[in-house]
């Protein structure tokens, strides 16, 4: 069993990843980080780069968590692609960052923190940042 | 000192604020364009020609020739950051320039590259100030069958050393001609191909084949969508390089200026071909070739200065012959066309103010591309950030609408969109768009020529042999269109006797 | 405990997800390998049966061609023809395409396999021909809305709201240069 974050280098995904570790050193669990870009475009925001993804591996492996990262990429429907990515791989939880968002903001922009959870069939650990 | 007279012009004429606006407007959308995958300045060209119906002649030219030379400075920037050449003159950029961006040094590759492409430009620009007028001279006593035989040679050259297979080139090339036939025959008045079609009894018109072919083609191609792995938005510092590193450059970027210089001459040569044959050369030059490939900075110097060297040459057989040197020329030659212009040795004695616009143009273009790619490379990376699903229909919308604009006449935006597919599909099969149109776009001109020489020579073909000109140009003609076969058999011989060797070799060693 | 750094591996998922390989690994290619990897990257050649159709294509319409011409008439080399050149040319075409047919017989590098990726480009090709139906009757504001929703939100993969959202705005940029800034003449509704 394995619990499965996702990661954007963002403070919101950073605490995600922070609460991820901990969660996975309690469960004594495989932790596996998925940082997905969005296809179409040559430079994404949302994409870690190696150094980033090298500083949280070795956070996790300071915790004494072993950890794991997935790249993949989506078209245009983050929560499925995610949530597929959970299904195939068994996980026990998932973690996700949730970002401040007024009530309009959710709605014109949609979210896809909010598709997570409410079609997750795995139980979700939703992550505010400091 | 006659000669300075009309260059000192062709200053006057750069400095005028439209054309200057239209120049900064040229290297800007270059460099967008040859950053942004997907369009490459042949399609941009292509795409912008409806711009060019307003203004002046020598305005167009100047954006258009800005679109292109810009896009060899774009280009770089995806090659260095994202190892990804952003036009097909930046390939060999990305060995050492991804590697220097690795190391931490992309500020000073990006860097180096805009020098050099400056310098590259500059050396090549004086160059063509000096050899046109000469070249241009040398062929005012040219005849029909000069101009037929030299017309043949540039589509032949284009055809073979263009990329995908020299047949389907000669196919392509052969189609382009044909489709220039289509309409009203000059000498006889004879209806061609028109099937009774109203809108077809003057011929083709060149710029929605262009657009469609360039540009439509281009759109449909990239709707395929290629999956490329996305990046993390990088930040670039330290983006003017140490006096240390321009040293080391020096060399490379001298000698990559004037080898392309000299291979953007040839047509089918261009951009690509010098940028491959700079990285050849440095490596051999280097004292220590190892380190290409590392991030040697000649491996970045040398290549970019020719790309740009090599793209500015590439006018000299457009402006001083009227040969298109490759397709983004041929389609800049039609441009002239639909102006009025005819391009040709009489260019530089009819329009001087054209000529020389144009030609100065470039060292202002290059000055405002230098000024601006260094600090707009942030922009730039930014820009990357838009997603090709928004930026397509944004170009399709450009090149319907714009169609619309030449005539106002829909049946024209119905033949973009034709010819977009007929693009589109011979991208897919591996025919090259590229001799189509530059043998369309000459196609009428070699018609009339070799008419007119055959009744100059009163249907003798062998007097084409007979003048000292057209001869040694059917001749390179001909050679070039054996050379492969020759090339081919002697590599069948020489590996035959390499494995002959190697078997010689085993049965001494087992002796 | 495990001490030592955690490595970056790669996963393999299933196939309508794409894996991208990671930077690091990447840096010690040498451009030969880059070359090679850029190249297994690239898409598949067409193949033999589509060199053999669309040669054979050109080889109709070229021989197609050569009849129109003849009924030109040729003329004489000293005296052409309007049918002379047009000949010629297309009597290069037909040979070119036999001598293609019978040098890719077994297939090329060139030109690049139809993809179920390739559908896009038909859709695309289709909305284009639909705006030009649609533009002279109710004007290029609704025909290009539609273009851009439809290629954002199908072809492009952008979500419900954005393609919407987009696609008005471009629209509206259109207009304001086209029509307010430029003054051109073409067909609109408003």
């Amino acid at each position: 069993m394995s619990i499965i974050v996702g990661y954007v280098p963002t403070n919101v995904g950073e605490a995600a990843v922070t609460a991820a570790i901990a969660e996975a050193k309690l469960r004594q669990e495989e932790l596996l980080i998925v940082n997905s870009s969005r296809a179409g475009a040559l430079v994404d925001k949302n994409t870690a780069s190696a150094q980033d993804l090298e500083r949280i591996l070795g956070n996790a492996a300071q915790a004494g968590v072993q950890a794991k990262v997935l790249e993949s990429s989506y078209r245009d429907d983050l929560a499925e692609e995610f949530l597929g990515l959970a299904d195939q791989h068994g996980v026990s939880l998932i973690v996700i960052g949730l970002r401040q968002r007024s009530q309009v903001g959710k709605f014109i922009m949609g979210s896809h923190a909010q598709r997570i959870l409410l079609q997750a069939q795995h139980p979700v650990l939703a992550v505010k940042p400091e | 000192m006659e000669f300075f007279g009309p260059v000192l012009d062709g200053f006057n004429v750069v400095l005028d604020p439209t054309n200057l606006l239209y120049c900064l407007l040229g290297v800007v959308v270059g460099m967008l364009i040859g950053v942004l995958p997907g369009l490459g300045p042949a399609a941009t060209i292509a795409i912008l020609l409806p711009m060019t119906y307003g203004v002046e002649p020598v305005t167009a030219i100047i954006m258009l020739a800005g679109i292109f030379y810009g896009a060899q400075y774009g280009g770089t920037i995806t090659s260095v950051l994202l190892r990804l050449p952003g036009e097909a003159s930046s390939v060999v950029t990305v060995f050492d320039g991804y590697v220097m961006a690795k190391q931490g040094r992309a500020g000073t590759a990006l860097g180096i590259a805009a020098i050099g492409s400056f310098f590259g430009a500059t050396i090549s620009i004086i160059g063509l100030t000096f050899l046109a007028p000469l070249v241009a001279s040398f062929a005012l006593d040219f005849g029909p069958p000069e101009y037929t035989a030299l017309a043949m040679l540039g589509i032949l050259l284009v055809a073979t050393i263009s990329g995908g297979t020299k047949i389907k080139a000669i196919i392509a090339a052969a189609v382009g001609l044909f489709l220039a036939t289509i309409g009203r025959d000059g000498f006889t008045g004879a209806e061609r191909f028109t099937f009774g079609n109203l809108s077809l009894a003057d011929g083709i018109d060149f710029v929605p084949i262009a657009m469609g072919l360039f540009g439509v083609g281009e759109i449909l191609y990239n709707l395929e969508e290629r999956h490329r792995a996305a990046t993390a938005p990088m930040k670039v510092s330290n983006v003017w390089p140490k006096g240390k590193d321009i040293k080391e450059a020096s060399g490379a970027i001298g000698r990559g200026s004037v080898l392309g210089f000299f291979l953007g001459i040839l047509p089918g040569g261009g951009a690509t071909i010098a940028s491959l044959a700079s990285y050849a050369m440095e490596k051999k030059t280097a004292k220590d070739p190892s380190r290409f490939g590392k991030g040697a900075i000649e491996g970045v110097a040398g290549p970019e200065s020719a790309n740009n060297a090599a793209a500015t040459s590439s006018f000299i057989p457009l402006l001083t012959l009227g040969i298109p040197a490759n397709a983004t020329m041929a389609i800049i030659f039609g441009a002239l066309l639909i102006q009025g212009i005819t391009p040709g040795p009489q260019l530089i004695s009819n329009d001087p103010q054209l000529f020389w616009g144009v030609v100065n143009s470039m060292y202002i273009g290059n000055i405002l591309l230098l000024i601006m790619s260094i600090p707009l490379i942030g922009v730039f990376v930014r820009i990357l950030r838009i997603r090709a699903a928004i930026l397509a229909p944004i170009t399709a919308l450009i090149t319907m609408l714009g169609a619309y604009t030449i005539r106002n006449s829909m049946f024209d935006v119905l033949l973009v969109v034709i010819f977009g597919a007929i693009g589109y599909l011979m991208k897919k099969f591996g025919f090259e768009p590229g001799p189509l149109v530059l043998a369309f776009v000459l196609g009428s001109l070699l018609e009339s020529n070799l008419r007119r020489s055959l009744l100059v020579l009163e249907g003798d073909p062998t007097g084409f042999f007979t003048r000292p000109i057209s001869a040694t140009l059917l001749v390179l003609f001909v050679f070039v269109a054996v050379w492969p076969m020759i090339k081919s058999v002697i590599d069948k011989r020489r590996s035959g006797s390499l494995a002959a060797l190697a078997t010689q070799e085993k049965e001494k060693e087992n002796a | 405990m495990d001490a030592k750094k955690a490595e970056i591996k790669q996963e393999k998922v299933p196939a309508d997800l794409d894996v991208m390989p990671n930077a690091d690994e990447e840096e010690t290619l040498t451009p030969e390998e880059l070359a090679a990897q850029w190249e297994a990257e690239a898409p598949d050649p067409a193949g033999p049966i589509a060199n053999l159709l669309s040669s054979l294509v050109v080889l109709a319409l070229s021989v197609t061609g050569m009849v129109i011409s003849l009924g030109l008439g040729l003329g004489t080399p000293a005296a052409p023809a309007a049918g002379m050149w047009p000949f010629i040319i297309t009597l290069i075409a037909a040979v070119m395409s036999v001598v293609q047919i019978i040098v890719g017989r077994t297939g090329g590098k060139d030109g690049e396999k139809f993809s179920s990726m390739s559908w896009y480009a038909v859709i695309g090709f289709a909305t284009l021909i639909l705006m030009v139906v649609l533009m002279p009757l109710i004007g290029f504001e609704i025909p290009s809305l539609l273009l851009c929703f439809v290629w954002m939100r199908w072809l492009g993969g952008e979500r419900w709201r954005s393609a919407t959202i987009y696609s008005i705005l471009i629209v509206g940029a259109f207009y304001a240069i086209f029509i307010a800034a430029l003054g051109t003449t073409i067909p609109r509704l408003f």
